[in-house]
């Protein structure tokens, strides 16, 4: 009997069913199915930096801070085809190219001003690139725990409905 | 081919076996065994433990991989189930792997198989609504297919004592194409959704707006507490199955009072692959099963059998029941049988938006929306199609998904969407897709699924009668919404494929006349007594309402209707 029917047998046992995502944590296993781009540890930093120039620090952390390259490295990993795979960091080379060609730096590297300035550029540049990015930036930022408990109000069992509740001062976008 | 693998269990015998665990074979095995029957409940899927198996239903949205959406490798295990939204992440282990059993579209056709204990009971979308006359007569007045062989009269105090055990919320109207449920308190409305009621009565004589009337308990009796059941706690949560036990479900509703009863034997991993038949006494012995994990073959024999399995994996049941007397089919005298398929028509409608009332957002998330009853071929107004629609939809205030301005991003653009934006309401209509003999269902016996059982073949479509209703469904949902004062008002069609509302219908239909139809009046096969189908399959026309309390109603009538004919020796 090989590991995975050996932990079924017992989650059976248990009365339960393990998700497949918990499957997969159990057995070590990387949600990787089909065929998918090797991304570098920069590729991941430069990720990380445009998206918090799309949701930047403000009164409440940005995307950065809430992880969100992590979200959007697995979704295309998982959940998009090679060809769509590459058209995205193919984007992204792209954004990094514009950095320096301009300024003669990587994009990690610049000032917050001329970040916005880069990814101003790209708005024109590569607009396909940019609304795919930005897309994929405000689900993983608002989906992070930063983001949901910080930057929007996060009630997970409201217990009651009222459909014309008076806003209090102060009431942020609900999470969900 | 079934023979093979017969073991020494013949004797296993029950007074009934109940085929499918969802809705319908929940309502049959609950009513069986609380009349002293010994049930026997066999599930294609897997088993789904009430609460402990709900292993998505309490996640933050930052404890899923994808926020919802599906892998590559899921996209092509489910060439079917990934064209739409109710297979996604936090669903995916309800659904069947598409190719165990892939099926064949002459026309597109999408058909949605769970793979649990519970069937789509768990994954349903809970509104509940009667059938009335107007539905039960069309059919003879407008001299369409074949007459139901039931009226309102017959079923109505099916659907009070069903509703009093499940718990339908909403608000009495009074309206006789619409009849009221025995309900329990109605949920509230979105301000935006009070606003347009207000003004659409006003401007619009016979037309009506009212609360979803659904399966979830908003205040819940003794009873229903006392089973383990709560309240609704307003997460809008319910597809991931309810820790709270607050909808209706096979496990939250129908097993526990049957398990209580120590009559009920519940087999998941049973693919149920023919009924049998003796010619001798012309009535069914039971059923030949393949284990749908070890593949190993068997036998079990009742009394009595009901086929509960959902509306197309019943047909295809009896389809591939074939002995001598029923070469074609079990009960299949009138050649009826996979005919006359049918769904409801959706996915048109109008949307827009309410400026200002920014002072006023909402406490909770409600499973439910609004309802608009049909008024379209009623009384007097008369359209160039036949029968009607019913609208579903909804207002809600726009959250963190929508769309600002499209090139904004920065400081301002976040800070725009920590608070929420504009009230919006739209509306959607459900349309009745009328009886075709052509539109079909039939098994490629030459094509196999993983367990050897024949696949299906579809060949349905909608026609000329919905396409000219879509129109109506389209412009009149503009119509009311600009009327009631929304700005920005836009229409859409996305188009409708059968299957996709998952309301599929009609393949066995109920008539009086064996040579026209599959099932009597009640739900007995025609031809073999003692089986009894209780799900969709029986539908005679598809109304414009949802569907599944009538399958309720009926089969807590067919049970009943079946203790007494055996108490009768009639069976």
């Amino acid at each position: 009997m090989n590991r995975r029917i050996a932990i079924q047998r017992i989650s059976m046992m248990l009365g339960g069913m393990i998700s497949t995502p918990l499957m997969a944590g159990i057995m070590q296993e990387r949600l990787n199915f089909g065929p998918s781009l090797e991304i570098s540890l920069n590729q991941e930093k430069l990720l990380a930096e445009v998206a918090d120039v799309i949701i930047p620090t403000t009164t409440t952390p940005g995307a950065k801070a809430a992880g969100a390259e992590k979200f959007i490295v697995r979704v295309i990993r998982d959940c998009y085809e090679l060809p769509e795979q590459e058209k995205f960091y193919q984007g992204l080379d792209n954004l990094e190219n514009r950095a320096k060609a301009s300024y003669n730096k990587s994009f990690v590297d610049l000032t917050p001003e001329q970040k916005h300035g880069v990814v101003l550029k790209t708005t024109s540049e590569d607009k396909p690139f940019f609304m795919q990015m930005k897309g994929l930036t405000v689900t993983a930022y608002f989906t992070s725990e930063v983001g949901a408990t910080e930057a929007l109000d996060y009630l997970p069992i409201p217990g009651r409905f009222d459909g014309s509740w008076t806003m209090p001062k102060g009431q942020k976008t609900w999470a969900l | 081919m079934a023979n093979l693998n017969i073991d020494a269990q013949k004797e296993i015998t029950y007074d009934a076996i109940v085929i499918g665990s969802g809705v319908s074979g929940g309502w049959a095995a609950k009513e069986l065994t609380e009349k002293g029957l010994k049930v026997l409940m066999l599930e294609k899927g897997k088993n789904l433990e009430h609460v402990s198996g709900y292993t998505n239903a309490l996640k933050a949205p930052w404890e899923t991989e994808y926020n919802g959406r599906i892998t590559v490798k899921q996209k092509e295990s489910h060439p079917f189930l990934k064209r739409d939204y109710p297979y996604n992440e936090m669903t995916e282990n309800y659904w069947m792997t598409d190719t165990d059993s892939m099926y064949e579209e002459k026309k597109r056709f999408d058909w949605y198989r769970p793979n649990i204990v519970g069937g789509k009971s768990i994954m349903w979308g809970r509104q509940s609504y009667r059938l009335s006359d107007l539905d039960f007569e069309a059919n003879l007045k407008e001299g369409i297919a074949v007459d139901w062989p039931i009226r309102y009269k017959d079923i109505a105090p099916w659907y009070s004592y069903v509703e009093k055990h499940v718990g339908i919320s909403g608000e009495k109207l009074g309206l006789p194409q619409l009849p009221d449920s025995d309900f329990i308190a109605p949920m509230d409305m979105y301000f935006v959704e009070k606003e347009v009621r207000k003004r659409l009565e006003k401007n619009f004589p016979g037309r009506h707006m009212t609360i979803g009337r659904v399966a979830n308990l908003s205040q819940p009796s003794k009873i229903q507490l006392e089973g383990g059941r709560s309240p609704c706690q307003y997460r809008n949560r319910c597809s991931y199955g309810c820790p709270y036990g607050a909808y209706f479900s096979t496990q939250s509703s129908t097993l526990p009072p049957a398990m209580k009863t120590g009559l009920l034997t519940l087999r998941p991993d049973t693919n149920v692959r023919e009924i049998i038949y003796d010619p001798q006494t012309q009535r069914a012995t039971g059923v030949r099963i393949v284990d749908s994990v070890t593949m190993e073959e068997r036998e079990y024999f009742s009394k009595i059998v009901f086929v509960c399995a959902s509306a197309l994996s019943s047909t295809a049941l009896l389809l591939n029941s074939i002995s001598d007397r029923f070469p074609n089919g079990m009960g299949n005298d009138s050649g009826e049988l996979g005919h006359n398929l049918m769904d409801h028509h959706f996915r048109t409608g109008a949307s827009g938006v309410w400026e200002g009332d920014h002072d006023k957002y909402h406490f909770g998330r409600r499973a439910n929306g609004i309802y608009i009853p049909r008024y379209r071929n009623v009384g007097k107004d008369k359209r160039d199609y036949l029968r009607g629609f019913g609208y579903q939809g909804g207002g809600s205030r726009q959250g963190w998904q929508r769309n600002v301005a499209e090139l904004a991003f920065g400081a301002d653009f976040k800070e725009e969407l920590t608070s929420p934006g504009e009230w919006t309401m739209g509306l959607g209509g459900f349309g009745e897709t009328l009886p075709y003999h052509e539109n079909k269902m039939y098994l490629n016996h030459d094509k196999k699924d993983k367990w050897g059982i024949p696949t299906v073949v579809f060949d349905a479509e909608i026609k000329e009668n919905e396409h000219k209703m879509r129109v109506d469904m389209m412009n009149d949902a503009a119509e009311m919404l600009e009327s009631a004062g929304l700005k920005n008002v836009r229409t859409n069609d996305r188009g409708s494929f059968l299957g996709m509302a998952i309301h599929e219908m009609g393949t066995a239909r109920m008539g009086r006349d064996p040579k026209t139809s599959v099932v009597n009046g009640n739900n007995q096969l025609h031809a073999v007594k003692n089986v009894f189908m209780t799900d969709g399959a029986v539908m005679t026309s598809a109304s414009c309402v949802n569907p599944s309390l009538t399958y309720m109603a009926l089969t807590a009538r067919a049970a009943d209707f079946a203790v007494k004919e055996l108490k009768r020796k009639n069976l």
